[in-house]
């Protein structure tokens, strides 16, 4: 495996695989090996693993720039010492990389609040296989200079370059949090309940709806809606009074909810998750229609099922899809980095 | 010249009444909210997107280079057709097609005005989160060209941040639908790498916003302050202490005097400077807020901090703020805004050199900042009628923003890089990098023909278009 420790020897690194014509099989601690579609073939593995430095930390500024192959959780922590976060809550967040979450567009049960690395990422520089280090974006919270070549590496899975340093905008980690839990036999009563949250002048964090029989591994009953607040004492109260029919359950359950998947696929070895983006009308028909357990991110609009074998994704070509293999051409044009990920649409 | 095959053809699209062709006509649609200007050679306006493919099938016949324009506010020189041509004005694609409470979504056409998404959604309760200075006349198409920003996006974000699809015409006449009402598609975020790219690369004709819940509470605070040091503190402080307004304005005592001269918003004329403060959310979580800025606003040596009880006075504070352009435009034949972005922590050493830079060059320069973020906008006030000043503004404006860049910022928060700071992106990016964003901007546009001349240095952008456009005809 190839660990460069510099970003220019992930570039350089890149540049000769390529000129080798070797393919790459690219990732910083690949442990989402098992989402996003199956590499083909062997393929060189490229790691990023160690471009492991914290490059600049202001805390004061809340902004913070590291190297790739951070691992997430070194990063949160380093954070939390300062009482802040990047609010991001991605799946296996104790092993994966910075690179990892963003190249996958990992995102989690907070993502009703506060979105996905599309909303925090502020800066990026990623190597091409041209062996070019590339910068979109800077270290500002507010920046339209230049193309925003950050969005469109974010979720591309390392199907059009490597992302060597990213920068994030940091936020304040709440001074409390408190979990809202409402079970119900019907599906119906539960998306009712979902829009009144959403309806109200309530902020969640998270409101994440499961089907019995992923509520059944947490432990409850039904269709469970898990409804997640932050803020200090008394706005908590003020959820708590305005959840009526919730229980308050503790919020250590979303460790549960966030690594629900890598549980799974951990548990089975030919299993699969099965995802599905959807308007927030939509949750109720994809969590009817996810094989297995389903876990709904149901503020946002995305579902995912589990399935015990193997499921063939649904890949309709999206919109734009001749400009995206366009892109692709321009970026890899031998087709080396990363094939048959995203599911072997590009 | 256009040939007059060319305008017989677009009479058959668009009708005798869909587009302007006479110098007289033309003159108004040479200029946007910048201080350079060009000549388009026609202006159309067509009623739908059929209309633009088949405008952009005859501009290719034709060679014509193509400007879009939405309501010409853009402060870059956005909507400048620096190479003449067609310019395609959106302003009769006003409409709002489809407003989706349940799934929080609007789809909308690009000339509708920004302020009308929040109009059309208020009485349920909702808003559209961008809010640009200019929202009363400013397009969505426009602010999704510029990725435009506004004092609220502290806490809501950009522009990019809550367009989810859009809908657009290539240069080869062929119309993309990319993104869409659900959060996540499969492949390349188009729409992200769209947004932002100040309309060089696609025309878009259609746009999926997200439409949000407007909080319950809402809290505007005026803080007044002797020096604007103390106010620049505060606005540290408060970022240290993890309290996140959601709009934190700033302005210098010479803005404060304009702006009373103008408007008598009751700001104080003898201050140095003032923060505007806006907190939203859930009632106890504003009020909880509010006394900590009170705790750092006392701090920081605020000689008076106001804070409105209703709605009247609450649009009073805004009212200097929202008018502060306005103000600024009474006072001086002319005036030049800058956008430069500075890591929060600088913005206090920056006020400093700004002060520095405005007596070096023997300009005025009045401050509105976007505090809360870092992204400034000094206002060189000047009369470009006495010789060598528009060139003293430049030079000034380009120290400015060099500063920026030096600090670790970057040379446009929300306006767009456009004309006007193009020669200074080879100061904020690579030479890679640059070859990058022309090797994007050729896949969508391989002749050179959408908004030529803009975002890339001279030079790295298209090879035919060489000459800088000096013709700034006042």
């Amino acid at each position: 495996m190839i660990c460069p420790d510099t970003p220019p020897l992930l570039a350089q690194s890149l540049a000769d695989l390529r000129s080798a014509r070797t393919t790459i099989r690219l990732g910083g601690q690949f442990t989402k090996d098992r989402i996003g579609g199956r590499l083909v073939g062997e393929g060189t593995p490229v790691s990023t693993r160690n471009l492991s430095r914290i490059l600049r930390y202001r805390p004061n500024d809340l902004t913070i720039s590291v190297e790739s192959g951070v691992r997430w959780s070194d990063l949160q922590q380093e954070l939390g010492r300062n009482g802040q976060m990047i609010p991001l809550d991605p799946p296996w967040s104790g092993g994966c990389t910075v690179g990892g979450v963003v190249a996958a567009n990992q995102s989690g049960p907070r993502r009703r609040l506060f979105g996905t690395a599309r909303d925090c990422v502020i800066g990026m520089t990623f190597a091409t296989l041209e062996g070019k280090l590339v910068q979109a974006g800077g270290m500002v919270v507010k920046n339209v200079a230049g193309l925003d070549f950050g969005k469109l590496m974010i979720g591309s899975w390392g199907t059009l370059a490597a992302l060597a340093i990213v920068n994030f905008k940091v936020f304040p980690i709440a001074r409390g949090t408190r979990t809202f839990l409402f079970e119900s036999a019907s599906l119906a009563a539960a998306i009712e309940c979902r829009d009144g949250v959403l309806k109200s002048v309530l902020q969640p964090l998270s409101v994440d709806l499961l089907n019995p029989e992923a509520s059944a591994a947490l432990g409850w009953n039904g269709f469970a809606l898990a409804v997640q607040a932050a803020g200090a004492p008394p706005v908590l109260d003020r959820y708590q009074a305005a959840l009526a029919g919730f229980r308050v359950i503790d919020c250590a359950v979303w460790d549960r909810i966030r690594e629900f998947t890598p549980d799974f696929l951990a548990r089975h070895p030919d299993g699969v998750v099965v995802s599905k983006s959807s308007t927030l009308t939509g949750v109720a028909d994809a969590v009817r229609e996810l094989p297995g357990p389903v876990v709904s991110r149901a503020g946002s609009g995305v579902s995912y099922g589990h399935a015990t074998h193997d499921v063939a994704p649904n890949m309709e070509k999206p919109g734009g899809f001749e400009i995206m293999e366009r892109i692709k051409r321009m970026m890899d044009p031998d087709a080396l980095l990363n094939p048959g990920r995203l599911h072997g649409l590009l | 010249m256009i040939p007059e095959a060319a305008l017989a053809e677009t009479a058959r699209i668009l009708g005798p009444r869909g587009f302007l062709h006479s110098a007289h006509d033309l003159s108004l649609y040479e200029y946007d909210g910048s201080v350079d200007k060009h000549r388009p050679e026609l202006v159309c306006f067509p009623r739908s997107t059929q209309d633009v493919v088949e405008l952009v099938k005859l501009a290719a016949r034709h060679g014509l280079p193509i400007v879009g324009r939405g309501a010409g506010t853009g402060l870059s020189g956005g909507a400048i057709p620096l190479a003449g041509g067609m310019m395609i004005s959106f302003s009769r694609m006003n409409r709002i097609l489809e407003i989706d409470l349940p799934n929080e979504r609007a789809v909308v056409e690009p000339g509708v005005v920004n302020l009308d998404i929040t109009l059309a959604v208020a009485a349920e309760g909702y808003f559209y989160a961008p809010d640009p200075s200019s929202q009363r006349a400013c397009t969505i198409g426009g602010n999704v060209a510029e990725n435009a920003g506004g004092p609220h996006t502290l806490a809501y974000g950009v522009t990019t941040n809550h367009v989810l699809g859009l809908e657009a015409v290539l240069l080869d006449g062929s119309v993309i639908e990319i993104g869409g009402k659900a959060p996540e598609v499969p492949g390349y975020d188009l729409t992200g790498l769209l947004t932002g790219s100040e309309g060089t690369m696609a025309l878009v004709t259609k746009i999926i916003v997200r439409l949000m819940r407007r909080p319950e509470a809402v809290k505007t605070l005026l803080a007044i302050y002797d020096t604007a040091d103390d106010a620049a503190e505060t606005v540290a402080e408060i970022t240290a202490r993890a309290i996140i307004p959601v709009a934190v304005e700033m302005m210098d005592g010479m803005l404060l005097r304009l702006i009373e001269d103008s408007v008598h918003a009751g700001y104080p004329r003898d201050a140095g400077a003032v923060l505007l403060i806006e907190l939203e959310g859930l009632t106890e979580a504003v009020e909880e807020q509010v006394e900590q800025i009170q705790q750092v606003c006392g701090l920081c040596r605020a000689r008076e901090l106001r804070v409105a009880k209703t709605p009247e006075e609450r649009e009073l504070l805004w009212k200097g703020r929202k008018n502060a352009f306005g103000a600024v435009g009474r006072a001086t034949p002319h005036l030049y805004t800058q956008d430069g972005v500075v890591p929060r922590a600088e913005v206090p050493s920056t006020l400093r050199f700004i002060e520095k830079v405005a007596a070096e060059y023997r300009v005025q320069i009045s401050n509105i900042f976007h505090a809360g973020d870092g992204n400034l906008h000094p206002i060189i006030m000047f009369d470009m009628r006495e010789p060598g000043a528009m060139d003293r503004v430049r030079a000034a404006g380009e120290k400015i923003l060099e500063h920026c860049i030096e600090v670790g910022g970057s040379i446009t928060g929300e306006h767009g890089v456009g004309m006007e700071k193009k020669e200074l992106m080879d100061k904020l990016f690579s030479p890679d990098s640059l070859d990058l964003i022309r090797r994007f901007k050729q896949l969508f546009d391989p002749e050179c023909r959408l908004n030529p001349g803009k975002v890339l240095p001279t030079g790295r952008g298209c090879l035919e278009i060489r000459q800088r456009p000096d013709d700034l005809r006042y």
